[in-house]
C-alpha cells in the first residue's frame, strides 16, 4: 500500500481520538480533580485563604504567597527580587530572629516572647533542610493574634475583627 | 501494524492534537472559561506553544498567570500573554497527557520490534487509549488530590482579590494547578502553571510536595528500563540500561554538587539551595525539564550539569524516548564493541547490519545538528542581541540552553516570556518537532527491521554484563562529550571559570 493510501485511511479514526482525547484528558480530568477538591479539600483547593482573627475574619491574602510588610510592627518578608517566584511566603529562622530586636523596640513586647512566637511558628521540616523557616503572613497574624492589645490599641494600627 | 503505520498513525493523531489546542489557544478570548479577559495568543506564539506541549517539551515563552508587574501584589495584573482556564486544562493539560501517552507507546511499539517472535509493532490506537485509560489517568487523578491536599490550588472560581494585612491590594492567582501539575511530572513534561515553574508556592507549595514531584519524574522512566527486561523475556538484558542510565545519573549529580550551595539569589527558602539543586538534575535526566529555582541564580556547574542530562537523553531520559534512546546507544556500542573485536555485532542475538548502524548513526546525529545549526544562527541572524543576552559566556549558555532544551525535548529555559519572538517561537517550534519526530521515526524503522530478523543461540557478545555496561557509560559519554565539548566549553565551563576569577 502506498503511504498516501495509508495516510488517508487513517484520517477519520485519528480525528475522532483527538477529539475524544482532548474532552477526557483537557475537560472529564481536570473538572473531576476540581469536583473532588473542591469537597474534600476546600481549603487548599482555593488557595489557602489567610483570614484576620481566625476563620471569620476578612481573608487577608494566601499563606502561600508573600505580601509586603513595611511596617516595623511586623516580620518582613524576603525581598521579591530575591526569590524565584517572586512570592517566596518564607523567611530562615535565622532572619526572623534577626527581627525581633526591630519589633520588640516598637511594640515592647518582650524579645523572649517574640523568640518563643517565632519557635512555635517553625514549619515542619525534613530530613535534609537544616534549619527550618517560618511562613510570614502566619507569624504576623498569631503576632495579631497573641498581642491584641498591642496590635488593636495603638494607632495607626487596628488590626481587630 | 507495520512500523510504518504505527509512526503515521501516531504522528497523524499528535496533528490532530495539536491542531485542536492551537484553536483553542488562539481564540481563547472568546471561548468560556476566561475569568480573567485573557487575549487570544499570537499565531507563532500559539504554533510554538502547541508542538512544545505535544513534543513533551513544554518550553513556554508566555507566564500562564499573566504578568504580574508588581510583585508581589501582583495587582493591577497585566494581561500579556497570559491563559485563559480552559487553555491550561483543554490545550495545555491535553497534550501533556497525550504526549506522554505517545511517548510510551512509541517506547513499547520499538522495544516489540525486538522481541523474538513477535508479528507486528501493535496498534497505536489500542496502546494509546489503554496507556492513558489504565495508566496515566488513574495516577495523575490520585496525585492531584494529594497535591490538593498538600496545598496546590484546584479551582476555576477566578483570581481572587484580597486586601493584605497592611491595607494593600493583592491579587491571588488561583486555577486548576494540581491537575496540571500532577502530569507535568508523572508524564515528564514539566511546563508549569505559572511562569516561574514550580518554584512559584502554588505550584510546590513545601518540602513534602517538591520530594513528591521528584518522585513522579523519575517513575516512569525508571519503570520502563525494568519493562524493556520484561516484555523481551530477559530481565537480564535490563541491567546495562538501568544501571548505565544511573551512572550516568550519578556523575550528573557529582558534578552538580562540586559546589556547596547556600541559600543563594533565586532560591526559594523552604527549597534551599540542596533541593533546588538536586532538582536541578533530575528534571533534565529524565528531560522534564520543570524548575524550582531561578536558573539564571546557579552555579555554571549546576547548568553544566543539566546540560549533560539534556544533551545524553538517557540518563534515564523522558518517559519512552528515554528507552528509544538507551537502546540506540546499546546498538552503537554493540558495533564499536563488535570493531574492537572483530567480530559481527550481535544484540540479543541477532545481526546488526549496516543499515541498523546507520540508522542509530543518523538518529544519534540529529541531536547535534538541531542544536548546533540554529544556536550559530540565532547569533549570525541577530536574533540572540534582539532578546538581549550578552555576548559573553552568560549569554551564549542561554541560547545554547534554549536549543539543547528545545532538541531534548525538556523544556527548561534563561529566556522565558522574553523568546516569545518570531525568530525564537519557530526556530524552537521546527528544532522540537523534528527532535521528537525524527528519532522516534528511525528507531521504529530500526525495530521494525528487526522483526522476524533471524537470531542464532549461539552466545557471542554478552550483552547483560557488568563488563558491556562500563564501556556503553564510556561510549556515551565519549560520544556526546566528544560532540557538545568546544560549545559546552564556550557557555557553562567558560563562564565557570570567569566566575572563579570574578567571583560568584
Amino acid at each position: 500500500m502506498s503511504i498516501k493510501n495509508e495516510v488517508k485511511r487513517t484520517y477519520g479514526p485519528a480525528l475522532r481520538l483527538a477529539i475524544v482525547s482532548m474532552l477526557l484528558c483537557g475537560l472529564v480530568f481536570p473538572l473531576l480533580v476540581t469536583g473532588f477538591a473542591q469537597v474534600l479539600l476546600h481549603d487548599q483547593a482555593n488557595g489557602s485563604i489567610a483570614h484576620l482573627n481566625g476563620s471569620n475574619g476578612r481573608s487577608v491574602g494566601s499563606y502561600l504567597i508573600a505580601q509586603n510588610f513595611s511596617s516595623p510592627f511586623f516580620f518582613h518578608s524576603r525581598n521579591a527580587t530575591l526569590s524565584a517566584s517572586g512570592v517566596d511566603p518564607d523567611i530562615t529562622l535565622q532572619d526572623a530572629l534577626s527581627q525581633i530586636r526591630r519589633i520588640s523596640a516598637v511594640t515592647n513586647i518582650t524579645r523572649s516572647d517574640l523568640s518563643s512566637l517565632v519557635s512555635q511558628n517553625i514549619e515542619r521540616t525534613s530530613l535534609f533542610f537544616g534549619d527550618g523557616y517560618v511562613n510570614v503572613l502566619r507569624l504576623n497574624l498569631a503576632l495579631i493574634h497573641n498581642f491584641q492589645t498591642t496590635y488593636c490599641s495603638t494607632p495607626p494600627l487596628s488590626y481587630c475583627e | 501494524m507495520g512500523w510504518r503505520e504505527y509512526f503515521l498513525s501516531a504522528l497523524i493523531v499528535n496533528i490532530f492534537q495539536m491542531s485542536l489546542a492551537f484553536i483553542i489557544f488562539v481564540f481563547q478570548n472568546i471561548l468560556p472559561l476566561n475569568p480573567q479577559g485573557f487575549p487570544g495568543l499570537n499565531l507563532d506564539l500559539a504554533f510554538m506553544q502547541v508542538i512544545s506541549f505535544a513534543t513533551n517539551t513544554n518550553l513556554q515563552h508566555y507566564n500562564g498567570e499573566g504578568v504580574c508587574n508588581n510583585p508581589p501584589d501582583c495587582y493591577p495584573l497585566s494581561s500579556m500573554p497570559g491563559l485563559s482556564y480552559l487553555s491550561q486544562m483543554t490545550a495545555v493539560q491535553f497534550l501533556q497527557f497525550t504526549s506522554a501517552a505517545t511517548g510510551l507507546c512509541v517506547a513499547v511499539a520499538m522495544v516489540r520490534g525486538f522481541v523474538s517472535h513477535s508479528q507486528n509493532m501493535g496498534n497505536f490506537y489500542t496502546d494509546f487509549v489503554r496507556s492513558l485509560t489504565r495508566l496515566f489517568l488513574p495516577l495523575c487523578f490520585v496525585a492531584a488530590l494529594i497535591f490538593v491536599g498538600l496545598g496546590v490550588p484546584q479551582t476555576i472560581g477566578g483570581y481572587q482579590t484580597v486586601t493584605t494585612v497592611e491595607g494593600a491590594t493583592q491579587t491571588i492567582l488561583v486555577g486548576p494547578v494540581a491537575s496540571l501539575v500532577s502530569i507535568m511530572q508523572i508524564g515528564t513534561n514539566g511546563g508549569g502553571y505559572y511562569g516561574a515553574n514550580s518554584a512559584y508556592p502554588f505550584q510546590n507549595p513545601n518540602p513534602a510536595s517538591d520530594i513528591f514531584q521528584i518522585l513522579l519524574m523519575l517513575l516512569i522512566p525508571t519503570s520502563l528500563c525494568f519493562v524493556f527486561g520484561q516484555l523481551l523475556g530477559k530481565r537480564r538484558e535490563a541491567r546495562p540500561i538501568i544501571i548505565g542510565a544511573y551512572s550516568l545519573f550519578a556523575l550528573d549529580l557529582l558534578l552538580a554538587f562540586i559546589p556547596t550551595y547556600g541559600l543563594g539569589r533565586g532560591i526559594e527558602v523552604r527549597f534551599g539551595g540542596f533541593f533546588s539543586t538536586f532538582w536541578t538534575v533530575v528534571t533534565t535526566a529524565v528531560t522534564t525539564g520543570s524548575v524550582n529555582a531561578n536558573l539564571a541564580g546557579m552555579n555554571p556547574l549546576v547548568i553544566l550539569s543539566a546540560f549533560m542530562g539534556m544533551l545524553i537523553q538517557s540518563a534515564p531520559g523522558g518517559k519512552g524516548v528515554g528507552l528509544m534512546y538507551m537502546v540506540m546507544y546499546v546498538v552503537i556500542t554493540v558495533f564499536i564493541v563488535g570493531l574492537m573485536s572483530g567480530r559481527t555485532p550481535e544484540y540479543l542475538g541477532m545481526k546488526i547490519n549496516a543499515r541498523d548502524v546507520k540508522f542509530v548513526m543518523i538518529t544519534f546525529l540529529v541531536h547535534p545538528v538541531i542544536i548546533l545549526v540554529p544556536t550559530v544562527l540565532a547569533y549570525a541572524t541577530g536574533a540572540a542581541s534582539a532578546v538581549r543576552v550578552s555576548t559573553g559566556s552568560t549569554g551564549f549558555t542561554r541560547i545554547f540552553y534554549e536549543f539543547t532544551s528545545a532538541a531534548a525535548n525538556n523544556g527548561s529555559d534563561f529566556l522565558g516570556a522574553a523568546g516569545n519572538t518570531p525568530f525564537f517561537n519557530i526556530s524552537t517550534a521546527l528544532v522540537m518537532f523534528i527532535g521528537r519526530f525524527a528519532p522516534i521515526g528511525l528507531l521504529l524503522a530500526l525495530a521494525g527491521s528487526m522483526i522476524n530478523r533471524k537470531r542464532s543461540t549461539e552466545i557471542g557478545l554478552r550483552t547483560d554484563s557488568i563488563t558491556f555496561t562500563i564501556v556503553l557509560v564510556g561510549s556515551i559519554l565519549l560520544l556526546v562529550v566528544l560532540t557538545f565539548f568546544p560549545f559546552l566549553a564556550l557557555g557553562p565551563i567558560l563562564e565557570f571559570f570567569q566566575k572563579r576569577v570574578n567571583g560568584f
